[in-house]
């Protein structure tokens, strides 16, 4: 078991330069380009397009990387091959404060599939006009798939590390009732979390950009 | 170009996409772009694609695995230079 989740600023993005084949080419592979024709029939930009399908590469390479360290994250290697917009999709801003989920089944998603040599995971993003945040799984199924985002004050790195890990503890707290959870790093710079000293074996993916912030975990406990 | 003259114009390519301006100043090979620096992810395809303007190089996707640290992007920017010749 795995986790890996990832979230793009699109205010912080490059509108302009993403939309350049010298950029997108080193993100997208010829295969994906198709897949933009749903998306620009409804109105969604080609930049975010390609912001979204990097947030699903690279959740997917943190999903991977956690029991093959060694594996690189080279965007046009891990290939998306399915992307299904729901009906009606309505972006809107996101302007919460925060929002915390387990799968997906009370928020519409876009539901994807994307490859990895001969691994193959699934995907659940969302998409609003300021931000996109991705999910990846091993199976269709994302019930046990833990999530949130949230939106901070400071965008600066300690402070994003801190509220991120803050964010998640709390998440964690909750859940299990203890207070005893802690986040450390791997020699990978994985993220690992801990009770008391003890390394859990339970999966937790961290990520920030900007004024964003955004775990994912994955439990099967009956809560 | 020597190691140190990349090295010089390279803290400028990095420059916009880092806030920790006194580890930058400091910067050698073992700097790693993410963890030391705080590059953003997805700020790194920025990374290679002002060093392919500045040096006026091609970097290919091995090669751009290989840009992890400072030291690895000297090697990969001084090996294409020397293509180029």
């Amino acid at each position: 078991m795995s986790a890996g989740n990832d979230i793009v600023s699109l205010n912080a993005i490059n509108a302009a330069r993403t939309k350049q084949y010298k950029f997108y080419s080193k993100i997208l592979s010829e295969s994906e380009n198709p897949l933009y024709k749903e998306f620009s029939s409804a109105g969604i930009p080609f930049e975010n397009f390609v912001w979204l399908l990097w947030s699903i590469k690279e959740s997917a390479y943190k999903y991977l990387q956690r029991n093959n360290p060694d594996v690189i994250f080279t965007p046009v290697k891990f290939v998306v091959k399915q992307l299904q917009l729901p009906a009606n999709y309505i972006i809107t801003n996101f302007d919460s404060q925060q929002i915390e989920e387990n799968g997906f089944n009370t928020i519409l998603a876009i539901a994807g599939i994307v490859t990895y040599g001969q691994y193959t995971f699934h995907s659940r993003s969302l998409l609003y006009n300021n931000l996109i945040h991705s999910v990846v799984n091993n199976s269709e199924n994302f019930q046990d798939n833990y999530w949130g985002i949230k939106l901070i004050a400071d965008n600066d790195s300690e402070h994003q590390s801190k509220e991120v890990r803050s964010f998640l503890l709390e998440r964690l707290q909750r859940l299990f009732k203890t207070n005893d959870f802690s986040i450390s790093k791997s020699q990978s710079g994985l993220p690992i979390l801990l009770k008391g000293t003890d390394e859990t074996t339970l999966p937790v993916s961290l990520t920030h950009h900007e004024h964003f912030v955004a775990y994912s975990f994955h439990t099967t406990i009956n809560i | 170009m020597t190691r140190q003259e990349i090295l010089d114009e390279l803290k400028k390519v990095i420059a916009p996409y880092t806030t920790n301006k006194e580890m930058l100043a400091g910067i050698d090979d073992h700097t790693d772009l993410i963890k030391d620096l705080k590059i953003n992810s997805a700020n790194l395809v920025d990374v290679i694609i002002d060093a392919e303007a500045k040096y006026d190089i091609e970097i290919d996707y091995d090669s751009a695995d290989k840009m992890v640290n400072v030291g690895t992007c000297i090697d990969v920017i001084s090996e294409k230079l020397n293509q180029k010749v």
